[in-house]
């Protein structure tokens, strides 16, 4: 059950970002959500659970995009054993702390993703500082937003099957 | 063994694997065929659908916001429609000169190229690559290397082994992306190249000798194989003497790659 959510939310992820965001193309919102489930899921449920999100998610994204099959999934492995690792040994439980560590997450992804087709040799992606900074400022901010919904959606889809209402805050949080 | 080591060889066999299909494709073809195709070929289905149900979205609502202003926009277009039939005339009588001078230059006449329409229904899943999923694929004739053009201007080539129903498009302004090119103006020929702004072209291999100057266009030259000749590409917006034998050209590329919703694949 857990695998399938966290599968759900990576498959999810992917689709929002190459059908609504449309990051790839030219001037494009540069964010990058799949990392955002790896890095959260990661922090909630530890190393293991991180490194197959992030193994899945970024071979899924290298699928799909025009670049090498594995660079993706190599970043965003070590990412998600990262995050595992951070989250089993740190309280990292105010807003401040997630929106620190999603953006420090994005911009370990992109040096290790930009330095890994520097290290092949062939001619990858360039290093636009720019967009790589903003890239880890909006995923930082949709980090926030998500790690809350990652939070409370359980809790949701708990009172949805008891027939209760899932919009009511208190329950939310007891639950 | 306990719980961290057991993680600890996970994570060097995860990588390790990593490494070897990274490694795999090095000095061969790019992308691993079994892995590509398959996910390619089942995501794109649910990209058509999700881009399916977004347009219809898009165009419902567009559609009652533009109720609105219904009226006020059928008097321009209708004043617009007056203009354009009077510059259709002015086309007709310009039309019917140029083709009586190719009669008498004997030229051969312009064969009109096979396109086929495609919808664009996704992006690239990475921020870094500038590609485009378009909803046409094998069935319909699509191949690699196939230029793809939008009303406005050329937009880029297909790249990948398409799946039966989809295709991927690597578009003008990817860093790995070129074309050859030509200025309209004095026919000095180079070849248009991506850059890492997504906004911005340049052109290669223009000696210092030739004459461009700002606002000159650029279109293709048709020596690549791939674009055919005569589309355009974009405006210079820069000209800076180079370093060496030639020129440094910065083009503002014509195309919105932004905004691109439906292209042309160009299938000859």
């Amino acid at each position: 059950m857990k695998t399938a959510y966290v599968a759900i939310l990576v498959m999810v992820a992917l689709l929002v970002q190459t059908t609504l965001v449309r990051t790839g193309a030219g001037g494009g919102t540069p964010v990058d959500l799949v990392l955002v489930v790896v890095v959260l899921t990661g922090l909630q449920r530890g190393p293991v659970v991180g490194l197959w999100t992030g193994t899945f998610g970024g071979l899924f994204q290298d699928a799909l995009s025009g670049g090498i099959i594995g660079v993706s999934g190599l970043t965003k492995t070590i990412i998600g054993v990262g995050s595992g690792v951070a989250g089993s040994r740190f309280i990292l439980g105010t807003v401040w702390h997630r929106l620190a560590f999603v953006i420090g997450a994005s911009l370990v992804h992109a040096f290790c993703y930009f330095g890994i087709y520097s290290l092949i040799g062939l001619d990858g992606p360039m290093l636009p500082i720019n967009v790589v900074g903003v890239e880890a400022g909006l995923n930082g901010m949709i980090g926030i937003f998500g790690s809350w919904l990652l939070r409370v959606m359980p809790a949701m889809f708990h009172r949805v099957r008891q027939g209760r209402n899932p919009l009511n805050r208190r329950r939310w949080m007891t639950s | 063994m306990d719980r961290r080591q057991r993680i600890g060889y996970l994570v060097i066999a995860v990588v390790l694997a990593h490494v070897i299909l990274i490694s795999a494709q090095v000095n061969a073809a790019p992308g691993t065929s079994v892995l590509q195709s398959v996910t390619f070929g089942v995501f794109t289905e649910v990209q058509r659908w999700v881009a399916s149900a977004r347009a219809g979205v898009v165009d419902m609502w567009s559609g009652y916001v533009g109720l609105r202003s219904v009226r006020e926009e059928n008097l321009r277009l209708n004043a617009e429609i007056s203009v354009l039939r009077l510059e259709l005339q002015e086309q007709r009588a310009l039309a019917h000169q140029t083709r009586s001078l190719e009669r008498l230059l004997e030229l051969r006449e312009t064969v009109a190229l096979p396109t086929l329409s495609a919808r664009v229904i996704a992006a690239d899943s990475t921020p870094y690559f500038r590609t485009l999923t378009v909803d046409r694929g094998r069935d319909n004739g699509i191949r690699t290397d196939l230029a793809v053009i939008a009303p406005a201007g050329v937009v880029g080539r297909v790249v990948g082994d398409p799946g039966p129903r989809a295709a991927q498009v690597q578009l003008l302004i990817d860093r790995n992306a070129a074309a050859g090119a030509l200025v309209e103006r004095t026919r000095a020929s180079g070849v248009v190249v991506g850059t890492d702004d997504s906004t911005l072209l340049m052109m290669e291999y223009v000696s210092n000798l030739e004459d461009v100057r700002v606002g000159d266009e650029i279109v293709t030259s048709g020596i690549d194989g791939i674009y055919p000749k005569g589309f355009r590409i974009g405006k210079v917006i820069d000209v800076e003497e180079g370093v060496g034998l030639y020129q440094l050209i910065y083009v503002e590329p014509i195309v919105d790659f932004s905004q691109l919703e439906d292209v042309l694949v160009v299938l000859n």
